[in-house]
């Protein structure tokens, strides 16, 4: 993880990405978040220069969504009639509110997309308790369930495998899979998994967590930069918002009912 | 000087008429447990499973009455203030607690960041932590891996790192619950280093009182013999009451008999002792001292002579070793891998911008046949669990072919396997044929593995070697020609370890092929007809027990060590290796004779 967006504080990242998804949900009309969104991909392609592949794949699932809020809202919102097939019709209020939302869909992605690529979970933690007051028995409980995410994988494999020596083999010679055994897999990496939190959460208290007034070690740093990223981010928003309403693009929630 | 600070002289743990009691169960675990440790001392916790020695443990961290639902009577003191009235997490200032699977302890995803987080929660100035984590870490002589991800260490780098954590702290008390059970030799070798060095006064300030519970013994005390054995023991019976406490050589001579009739591991001495109790000397307290390095005794396993003789006389061709099983002649081949190359990464087709797979194994010839029993060697992460995956068909060859019918497998961690609430259940997981036949199969199993009386538990539930005896019957339960297991005596005491040597040797003997990989070289010695030695990414030897064992160029390239037993008697008793280790396991412990004081 590098370049300038892995370098700011985790905190005001998540924040930021709060405050630009409220903003948006004041937006009714298609451009204002399509533009937004074409400046988030642009600063985070730019700022956390992520894999393109990466990119793309996070891409598939965002406008699946964003084309099903489309088409729901196109079909459904009743207004002025643009294209009608029997009982479907395309109303170009619809299409409208349906493109906006879609955008909006896209937008909070990419942002969402952007903060995980370039944000390390235990940074994110700490920087959680130090800076936004997090719980210290919820902060901690939660880096230790993400070393416990981490050996998953593992475990899931060896389980499966555990399962399929003991398979009856099927027609060609396969041992037998289907929804029935990998529930009973699942069930199984489960009380495992429980098994082991109850370890790990005794170990935490073992050593002394949630004695209050604890020191961190190693600060997750909060500087004058991170003060001028937000500006940037903040003002950027704002400066598109307000020439969207001045060239009278921006519409607000009138839009959802045909104002 | 508060109250609470105490004096040098006071112990720092005082448990008086300590008893506790489980909802579940009308016995209690401790039975009025009067105890008393001083400050540096060092003792060891000796007893059957289910002896208390965990309870006891839990009395001194807090755990109990704090965390676990058990009743406490009696009184516990850790550094002068009474465990009842305080927090597990206060108290965790005081002690300090290193158990047996540092994965589960260990919490955070940066070697440096776990040790420090003690100090962090104690509200240690940031400024100080930084010295005190380097301390720790290089007391363990762990101080390289500082910067390395938890996620990429191994089992023994590992449990060092958690003991850096511990002893950070600077705990007045160490309790250690079986630091080594889930180490290879080299990873016991770094720990016991580590723990000694953690024992004495240095930087770091005064060595803090230690008790130790530990299954294998001989491993860590090491070279230096019973000498290197905290000099004290304690020793808990059946209902958790203290049957003996005292100097370690005394009491060991004492009990040895009775620790190895309830299927305990011992120092080698202990065991010679339990099976013959005339063995030994006189004066048990003067017997082996500090400078009994095995260097300095000709290479002996141990440092008594009589010791010594009773082994000669196990490894004499003569007496009755009726039980001891022919090395069988070779029967029809059951499975065979040629040009293997092994690698647990998924093998697809090979693209431009996809490498190949990482290969941990390659040209590997392997061929199993009926009736014979085969181990596999090798340092950690050499590539055993993926050669045995491989041949089980469950990971696909990078290269080569395997031929044979399909295989069983018994998995290093016998919790992955479980996949049924019941241990009946379990057992009958995935059988062939109709319901009466799949009934008569799991009643068979449970009796032949000592489970009938678990049918209906929860395999979850059940003590480490009645798990392991599930695992290993619940494949044995398909009938295939041949059984493939991955450290089928991981955490065993001595009972459950000779009763899966037991179990593999009847399945050999209805002929199918076993195959194991070990890190127990004594157990390996003792029921192997065929040793694989891996190492340098490929097969590095492939012959019989005492050729491969004896050859000291290939155990230094494939990182094995023998133990001190195994080595003396390739040397003095060439031949005899087997027959000698299965009449020292199989030699029934003997009460020694109460002195005649005239």
């Amino acid at each position: 993880m590098t370049g300038y967006l892995a370098r700011r504080n985790p905190t005001v990242k998540l924040a930021l990405l709060f405050a630009v998804s409220l903003a948006t949900f004041f937006l009714f009309d298609p451009v204002t978040p399509a533009v937004l969104y074409l400046l988030a991909l642009a600063a985070i392609v730019i700022g956390a220069r992520p894999e393109p592949r990466a990119l793309a794949a996070a891409h598939l699932p965002l406008l699946a969504f964003a084309l099903g809020i489309l088409m729901v809202n196109a079909l459904s919102r009743p207004g002025t009639v643009l294209w009608q097939a029997g009982a479907a019709r395309v109303t170009v209020e619809g299409l409208e509110v349906g493109a906006a939302l879609g955008a909006r869909a896209l937008l909070i992605g990419i942002l969402s997309f952007g903060f995980v690529v370039c944000t390390d979970a235990v940074a994110l933690l700490t920087s959680l308790y130090q800076h936004a007051r997090l719980n210290e028995r919820v902060c901690f409980a939660l880096v230790a369930g993400y070393r416990m995410l981490q050996q998953l994988g593992g475990e899931w494999e060896v389980i499966r495998y555990a399962q399929r020596v003991r398979a009856p083999l099927g027609r060609h010679g396969q041992p037998k899979a289907g929804p029935a055994r990998f529930g009973l897999a699942a069930f199984a990496l489960l009380v495992m998994m429980v098994r082991r939190g109850e370890r790990v959460a005794q170990s935490l208290e073992a050593r002394g967590l949630g004695r209050g007034a604890r020191t961190v070690w190693r600060p997750v740093p909060l500087t004058s930069h991170d003060g001028w990223f937000a500006v940037a981010v903040l003002g950027g928003v704002a400066l598109t918002i307000g020439v969207s309403v001045l060239a009278g693009v921006a519409r607000g929630p009138s839009a959802l009912f045909g104002g | 000087m508060p109250a609470s600070h105490p004096t040098v002289t006071d112990p720092v743990v005082q448990l008086t008429e300590v008893t506790v009691h489980t909802p579940r169960r009308p016995a209690p675990l401790l039975h009025t447990v009067t105890l008393s440790i001083a400050p540096g001392e060092r003792m060891l916790l000796l007893g059957t499973s289910g002896a208390g020695k965990s309870t006891l443990l839990h009395t001194i961290s807090g755990g109990i009455p704090h965390s676990v639902n058990a009743d406490l009577s009696g009184q516990v003191l850790v550094n002068g203030r009474d465990t009842s009235a305080s927090t597990v997490v206060d108290i965790a200032m005081t002690v300090g607690v290193l158990g047996q699977d540092p994965s589960s302890s260990v919490t955070m995803s940066q070697v440096d960041q776990e040790v420090a987080f003690p100090l962090e929660n104690q509200g240690v100035p940031a400024a100080e932590i930084t010295g005190r984590v380097q301390e720790a870490l290089s007391l363990v002589g762990a101080a390289h891996l500082a910067g390395r991800g938890t996620s990429t260490l191994s089992g023994g780098e590992l449990q060092r790192v958690a003991l850096a954590g511990t002893l950070v702290g600077r705990p007045a008390v160490l309790l250690l619950d079986e630091p080594t059970a889930m180490l290879d030799a080299h990873g016991v070798t770094m720990v016991r280093a580590a723990v000694a060095a953690a024992g004495v006064d240095g930087a770091a300030g005064t060595a803090p009182a230690v008790v130790l519970v530990e299954h294998r013994l001989d491993e860590l005390a090491g070279p230096a013999g019973l000498a290197g054995l905290p000099p004290r023991t304690v020793l808990l019976g059946d209902g958790g009451v203290v049957l003996a406490d005292g100097p370690t050589v005394a009491v060991l001579k004492e009990q040895a008999a009775t620790l190895h009739r309830a299927g305990c591991w011992l120092p080698l001495e202990a065991e010679l002792w339990a099976v013959a109790p005339a063995v030994g000397p006189d004066d048990a307290e003067t017997a082996p001292g500090p400078d009994d390095e095995s260097a300095g005794r000709g290479g002996a396993p141990i440092a008594d002579v009589r010791g010594l003789a009773l082994l000669d006389s196990f490894a004499a061709p003569s007496g009755a070793a009726a039980t001891l099983r022919a090395t069988p002649t070779p029967g029809r081949t059951l499975l065979e891998g040629t040009g293997l190359s092994v690698s647990r990464d998924r093998v697809r087709r090979r693209t431009a911008r996809r490498p190949g797979p990482r290969i941990l194994l390659r040209d590997v010839d392997i061929r199993l046949t009926a009736g014979e029993i085969v181990a596999v060697l090798g340092a950690n992460g050499c590539g055993k669990t993926s050669l045995l995956l491989t041949l089980a068909g469950l990971v696909d060859p990078a290269a080569g072919r395997i031929e044979g019918q399909r295989p069983g497998l018994v998995f290093q961690n016998p919790e992955h396997q479980f996949l049924r609430h019941t241990v009946a259940e379990e057992i009958g997981y995935g059988l062939p044929g109709s319901a009466a036949d799949r009934a008569g199969i799991v009643a068979h199993r449970l009796a032949g593995h000592r489970l009938e009386h678990l049918a209906d538990q929860n395999p979850h539930r059940l003590s480490g070697g009645e798990k392991r005896r599930l695992s290993l019957a619940a494949m044995l339960a398909h009938d295939r020609p041949v059984l493939l297991a991955d450290e089928p005596t991981f955490g065993l005491d001595r009972r459950d370890t000779l009763a899966t040597a037991t179990a593999l040797t009847e399945a050999a003997a209805t002929g199918r092929g076993i195959l194991f990989s070990s890190h127990d070289l004594r157990f390996v010695a003792a029921l192997a007809d065929r040793l694989l030695v891996l190492g340098d990414g490929r097969l590095l030897a492939d012959g019989p027990i005492e050729a491969v064992l004896a050859d000291a160029d290939l155990l230094r390239t494939a990182g094995l060590t023998l133990p001190p037993l195994v080595s003396w008697l390739l040397h003095r008793h060439p031949g005899a290796l087997r027959r000698t280790l299965h009449r020292l396991d199989t030699a029934p412990a003997v009460d020694p004779v109460p002195a005649v004081v005239s």
